[in-house]
């Protein structure tokens, strides 16, 4: 597929649930941000070959874009880039036209928000003051916090769900109440542009569906970009608008998940035999056996 | 979900009365403050009791409380900006009033002598503070960066190689510090710096600078020259006075009020570098902005009284354990524990000695924050389950 495919947007293609892509296609033309990755060459600085060799990548505005992919496939390392947490070797990141290379960086910290697959906090840290953190780009050097700031630290954790939580330790939570409540800390940060590393791995059930219900949110209620990376292409299916499928550092397909989960793209990306099967949540993908190289 | 997301609603802005201030009225915070000043008082009151000329403890608040001097600004800015400064300032030519025996002990040897361990005090507490946040190592200390070795090594070049300078002595030790960290920030440096690798650096730059240190010591050939250099080394308050406590204030000031204004930041870098930078923290300057203000504390306390080591990196540890992690109140409690170890540290150094063989003298205050504070650190470090986790 080619990258002129994935910039040619079309809004009126039926995609995810009906309100939503309504919601999403308002977004697209009205504030949501565009965010785009133009042949990005991204690796590290000890590694001599570059995992991510010249990609293109746009984010639709106001819409969710999930990348998947198996593990080594460069997927987290293209979040990365695309969150300016690697500087690209070569090639730009836009946010709304403008290289975030060039901004400040509290301006592009109130644009672009990045939820790591690992963070670390102090133990003794509350919840409500963690999620306070997340207004650092809104604040000057010497600014106390504002009724602004609390507003938007009070939308934020009621957005994420954990209210009960506020006055709790973050060391005394659970893996999955932590990542709600880093969720919040990235959400009191009020960006235009979303990007999330994996919310939903190593959460039970119960969490990956909270994290799931917030992102759906706000694709509905709210005119944010998320690009996702997620580890689960049936839980990507359901939730994206739109899906980049990565392997070995090369975008394969992207496109409405219907077009990308299939039992073909499986073969080829994920390297299994699958059955897949449309029902009303999206499809479903029973994996049946790993192909290996002799059965190719 | 529903039900969670209600509740949400009932914290709301609960945080805006609290205000720009309203953190420094945390209980355990006010105790800790209140608490570290009586021990610092007592410890005052004991040094200034007692000595080669000794009084009783009520002759010596009498000193202390004495209202010719506290009620006479030409002597209390005789004492802290010095008699030149203080007779342009005030226009008083003539000679100042006669004190008292008693007062004039007190004020002009033993007192001075008390603040200038507590300024001490403070500047190791909010270096090691500081330094911990930003390699998020809890072992750091003021002198992780290689700031000891280096004013050590300039210590021993000036005291065995060029004693001619020796009159500038603190302000070569501070000095070697600063430049010492300065090497090791650049040794770390490729493209940035890690936590990890300042440490490395840290470290190679220290075993260098303590290697030629140690080498020195053979060239000195006068048995005072190597007193000298260990009292510098191992940090001592000996004979300190007034003129110390005016070469180190206006740094502590400027240090202090830095690190409050920096805490903010510091807690930022607790969150790790990645989280640091999504929420638009220029990482590289802060740190070594951060960096920049823990070595100024660590040099303005090289300076009046050498190389103490321990209690920069214990006090911050007693500080977190006792009010937690926020660095708003940790560099708060430390502004207070920092200088109550050291007043009470001191009181063993200055006395300690005759009171367990009877000789008048004095051991480096450096040996007694050692013998405590080794100790307190295995204690908490066999009480506490995370050992002052940051």
């Amino acid at each position: 597929m080619s990258i002129e495919h994935a910039n040619a947007t079309d809004p009126d293609e039926p995609n995810g649930p009906t309100d939503a892509s309504e919601t999403a296609d308002a977004g697209g033309e009205g504030d949501a941000s565009d965010l785009d990755g133009e042949d990005l060459v991204l690796g590290y600085p000890n590694a001599s070959e570059p995992v991510i060799d010249g990609e293109s990548i746009a984010a639709e505005p106001g819409a969710v874009t999930a990348l998947v992919g198996p593990n080594g496939s460069g997927k987290s390392t293209l979040l990365k880039g695309l969150a300016t947490q690697l500087e690209p070797a070569d090639g730009s990141v836009l946010v709304d036209g403008r290289d975030v290379h060039a901004m400040d960086t509290k301006a592009l910290a109130r644009k672009l928000g990045l939820l790591s697959q690992e963070s670390t906090s102090p133990n003794s840290i509350t919840v409500e003051d963690l999620v306070y953190h997340g207004r650092y780009p809104h604040r000057g050097f010497f600014e106390r916090t504002t009724d602004d700031d609390a507003r938007a630290v009070d939308r934020a954790i009621d957005l994420s769900g954990c209210g009960h939580l506020r006055d709790r330790e973050v060391g005394s939570l659970s893996g999955g109440q932590k990542q709600l409540a880093w969720i919040a800390m990235v959400l009191a940060q009020d960006t235009d542009v979303l990007l999330l590393d994996e919310p939903t791995t190593f959460l039970d059930m119960h969490h990956q569906m909270e994290v799931m219900e917030i992102i759906e949110t706000l694709r509905d209620e709210s005119d944010v970009t998320v690009v996702v990376v997620l580890h689960d292409i049936e839980q990507a299916a359901r939730l994206a608008d739109r899906m980049v499928a990565l392997t070995d550092g090369e975008i394969r397909a992207r496109g409405a998940p219907e077009e990308i989960v299939t039992e073909e793209l499986l073969a080829e990306v994920f390297r299994v035999d699958a059955e897949v099967v449309a029902t009303e949540r999206g499809p479903r993908v029973t994996p049946i056996r790993a192909r290996h190289e002799e059965s190719e | 979900m529903s039900n969670e997301r209600s509740a949400a609603g009932e914290g709301a802005a609960r945080r805006a009365p609290e205000g720009r201030i309203g953190w420094l009225f945390d209980p355990t915070l006010v105790s800790v403050a209140l608490a570290s000043v009586a021990v610092v008082v007592a410890g005052g009151l004991v040094q200034v009791s007692f000595g080669a000329y000794s009084m009783t403890v009520g002759e010596a608040w009498r000193a202390v409380l004495d209202p010719a001097v506290l009620l006479d600004p030409r002597w209390l800015l005789n004492f802290l900006v010095g008699e030149g400064l203080m007779r342009s300032l005030t226009g008083f030519q003539g000679e100042l009033p006669e004190l008292a025996h008693g007062t004039l002990i007190v004020w002009n040897i033993r007192l001075p002598r008390v603040f200038v361990a507590a300024i001490v005090g403070m500047n190791l507490g909010i270096s090691g503070a500081i330094f911990q946040a930003v390699t998020r190592n809890e072992l750091a200390s003021p002198f992780i960066l290689g700031v000891s070795s280096g004013a050590g090594l300039m210590i021993l070049l000036t005291l065995v190689v060029f004693g001619s300078l020796s009159a500038f002595l603190p302000l070569i030790a501070a000095l070697g510090g600063a430049v010492a960290f300065l090497i090791v920030y650049a040794i770390a440096w490729k493209n940035g710096t890690s936590p990890v690798r300042l440490v490395l650096a840290g470290v190679i730059v220290g075993t260098v600078f303590g290697s030629l240190q140690t080498g020195l010591f053979f060239f000195a050939d006068d048995i005072g020259v190597v007193q000298s250099a260990i009292q510098w080394t191992t940090g001592s308050l000996t004979g300190t006075d007034w003129a110390q406590v005016r070469m180190a204030l206006p740094w502590t000031i400027v240090a202090v009020v830095l690190s409050l204004v920096g805490s903010r930041q510091l807690n930022l870098l607790l969150l790790g570098e990645q989280t640091a930078k999504s929420l638009g923290m220029s990482i590289e300057t802060v740190r070594f902005a951060l960096s920049g203000v823990a070595v100024l504390a660590a040099a303005a306390s090289i300076a009046v009284a050498g190389i103490v080591s321990f209690v920069g990196l214990i006090v911050p540890h007693m500080v977190r354990n006792l009010v937690g992690s926020d660095y708003k109140r940790v560099i708060v409690g430390c502004l207070f524990v920092g200088p109550a170890l050291m007043v009470a540290a001191d009181v063993g150094a200055r006395l300690g000695m005759s009171v367990i063989t009877g000789a008048d003298s004095q051991i480096p205050v450096g040996i007694v924050t050692g013998l405590v504070g080794g100790p307190y650190f295995l204690y908490l470090m066999r009480k506490q389950q995370n050992m002052g986790e940051l």
